[in-house]
């Protein structure tokens, strides 16, 4: 064990944070799931590929600086510290990325990895259906190959898709084999967002914003080329992809760091000092950030030394998830009558509280990752 | 930045819990409980012959000369076999406060049992076992011959730890080396890692029970509200453990956050405690209400431990005025 940083991982650290507070915007971007916003963080994603900040953790041949996981994670603290904008390339550079890189071909690698490190194509998550929610095996969306077998032709309704109002591309399963069901004969497959037969309807969120969508799809034609992971192997690589999600890259715990710590400072700012049960609350908040980032410290190290992460992500998924929004309703309780405000005097809460909200939606409703690790993690029967 | 633990202690820690699974099973705790002996000399005898009585002890006085990252996951196992008498407060607090005093060989051998009551304790638990008793005195430690002291028993919950008011301590005994602060975090320390043990241990019987147990036609674990509950407790452990982790490597290091560091793991491996314990009960329904079921044991020892060496919330506050700002 030694928990100080190498020579190497501080130079590491000191170089991220000198190019960012070069080059993070001064102020706020508007919100990425607005059309004005969208862009403007694609133009913040191209600023960081160029300084070859994008995807740290990719190899270099693609864009990446083939960071290790400490590394990546130093990097997440710099980058949420700095007060830079919320990553729109989130569903390509950490989720599909890394399971291109795991089960992509070469040419799936160089056609896909670079244009999604420089975000010239930003990428849509299209999971869930309107029938297959939580239960996603009941995924009923079609891909039929056509009669030359050189295409999937997609017949079908997602939803939930997120960035699919602005994204160019999307990824998702689709029943391949008619005759399946559950978990077999699903396929992984890669499209365009813009194809012929494919309508995307944008879905206001709780806080108006378009950041979903329902994609729907007429006889929509896509390459056998974009199958990623074999056909019938849609739902490994679904999970794959999911457990990078769920595991670590989702959500860095840089980020709840950094908003505990703006929760500390709006306490002592506006507080009652001798309010203890708040003071508490407060503290119990900043045990759970800490927590949740030597947690990660100890998943990572473990990943180094070749171990692998499997069910027990599902722990991290519950466990920041919950803190993230206990944080925001604490700050709500701080912030007493301008909780109401959408912009106050104080720094803005409540959208934050809004979107905190959808962690123990999305990514698997946190029931369902209980079930996980009751099933997974503590061996219990299936239900 | 590593986060982790090397081969050999991770190998020492495994050894010492087959060990145990073998040689100190729950059969072997209650019939500790039922002769009041308070703690079974035979296993004293073979922890000290591992050596891990001694791992904090430096080598000068017969000891392994580890420091507290070498030990946590010896005191985790401890918990786990819910070893009964004062094996973590001798491990940690007795072998800083005795180093290089006349009873450090005593501790290496498993002649001598350390326990402590640094924290302003009313009761001074496991007394009538140990043969030195550590006693603040300002931010002074002084040991003291339990011998030389009058004892009066009290009846506490946990029979693995026995309770004694002293009398005759004004004055008796030695001043010894450690500072109180280093020695109270240390056993603040070793209690929450016994504490960890203890939980994954609790939650260990309860899965075994949820799987073996059948109502309606199938196991009662797989009914969503009984995993639901298990998957809660199992998350505060989790949690819980890098902390504990931590904290070692801060009281091994002597870091700046020593005192917030001890306190974050003590609050929250008492917590998941407290957690474990409840859903534990809950999982075996009526069964685990009764004397019979071994779940007891454990439960006993969980809430003997929650409130030594500081509660959560005095931890709690401890970490509160590390990072707001003292009141």
């Amino acid at each position: 064990m030694d928990l100080t940083e190498t020579a190497d991982e501080q130079a590491f650290r000191a170089e991220a944070r000198a190019w960012l507070e070069a080059n993070v915007p001064s102020g706020p971007l508007p919100s990425f799931d607005t059309a004005e916003g969208f862009e403007l963080h694609r133009q913040w994603e191209a600023k960081l590929y160029e300084g070859r900040w994008s995807a740290v953790s990719w190899p270099v041949e693609y864009g990446g600086r083939g960071a290790d996981y400490v590394k990546w994670l130093i990097f997440e603290e710099e980058y949420w510290r700095s007060g830079a904008p919320g990553r729109v390339s989130q569903n390509g550079i950490f989720l599909l990325g890394p399971t291109i890189i795991e089960v992509g071909t070469p040419e799936q690698k160089s056609r896909f990895l670079p244009a999604m490190a420089k975000s010239d194509e930003i990428w849509a998550q299209a999971w869930s259906e309107p029938d297959a929610g939580s239960d996603m095996a009941g995924i009923r969306s079609k891909a039929a190959l056509s009669d030359d077998g050189s295409e999937w032709i997609i017949n079908g309704q997602k939803i939930w898709a997120s960035r699919a109002v602005w994204a160019d591309w999307c990824f998702g399963i689709f029943r391949t084999d008619p005759e399946s069901s559950r978990h077999k004969g699903l396929t992984f497959i890669l499209m365009p967002l813009d194809t012929p037969g494919i309508t995307v309807r944008p879905i206001a969120q709780l806080d108006g914003d378009t950041g979903f969508a329902e994609i729907f799809f007429d006889d929509v034609h896509v390459p056998i080329e974009n199958t990623l992971g074999g056909v019938g192997n849609g739902w490994s690589v679904a999970m794959a992809t999911a457990g990078f999600e769920r595991g670590v890259s989702l959500r860095s715990p840089a980020r709840f760091n950094v908003a505990v710590d703006r929760l500390i400072k709006l306490w002592i700012k506006i507080g009652d000092p001798d309010d203890d049960t708040m003071r508490d609350a407060v503290t119990d908040l900043w045990m759970q950030a800490e927590g949740y980032r030597l947690h990660t410290y100890m998943t990572v190290t473990k990943l180094l030394e070749g171990g692998h992460i499997g069910s027990e992500s599902s722990l991290n998924k519950i466990f920041w998830s919950e803190m993230d929004v206990r944080a925001h309703e604490l700050a709500l309780q701080l912030l007493g009558p301008d909780a109401e405000r959408i912009d106050g005097p104080h720094e803005r809460w409540v959208d934050g509280f809004l979107f905190s909200l959808s962690g123990p939606l999305y990514a698997g409703t946190n029931e369902i990752q209980r079930n996980i690790i009751a099933d997974r993690v503590l061996n219990l029967p299936r239900g | 930045m590593k986060f982790s633990f090397t081969s050999d202690q991770q190998q020492f820690a495994a050894s010492l819990r087959e060990m145990l699974e073998r040689e100190f099973t729950a059969a072997h705790l209650r019939h500790v409980w039922e002769t009041g002996a308070g703690h079974d000399p035979a296993l004293w005898s073979r922890l000290a012959e591992m050596g891990v009585l001694s791992m904090m002890l430096p080598e000068a006085d017969g000891g392994m000369g580890g420091d507290f990252v070498d030990t946590i996951l010896l005191i985790e196992e401890l918990g786990r076999a819910a070893v009964p008498g004062p094996v973590f407060e001798t491990m940690t607090v007795g072998a800083l406060a005795l180093a290089g005093t006349p009873w450090a060989a005593g501790v290496a051998d498993g002649s001598v049992a350390v326990t402590a009551a640094l924290m302003g304790e009313r009761y001074v638990p496991h007394t009538g076992v140990a043969s030195v008793v550590l006693l603040s005195d300002h931010d002074s430690i002084r040991a003291i011959e339990t011998s030389q002291l009058q004892l009066t028993e009290v009846e506490g919950i946990d029979h693995g730890r026995q309770l004694v008011t002293l009398a005759g301590t004004e004055t008796a005994g030695v001043f010894v080396g450690s500072d109180r602060e280093t020695a109270t975090d240390a056993g603040s320390l070793a209690a929450a890692a016994y504490l960890l043990g203890l939980s994954s241990r609790m939650l260990a019987i309860a899965g075994d029970y949820a799987r073996d147990r059948r109502q309606f036609g199938q196991p009662i674990g797989s009914f969503q509200a009984v995993k639901h509950l298990m998957a809660d407790a199992l998350l505060k452990v989790e949690f819980a453990r890098p902390a504990v982790y931590r904290a070692a490597w801060s009281h091994a290091t002597d870091s700046d956050t020593r005192a917030r560091d001890v306190s974050m793991a003590k609050s929250l491996a008492s917590d998941a405690a407290q957690k474990a314990a409840r859903s534990a009960l809950q999982v075996h329904g009526a069964i685990g209400y009764t004397w019979e079921c071994d779940l007891q044991l454990f439960m006993k020892k969980a809430w003997a431990l929650m409130p030594a060496w500081g509660n959560s919330s005095y931890h709690r506050r401890r970490v509160s005025d590390a990072v707001l700002g003292p009141r």
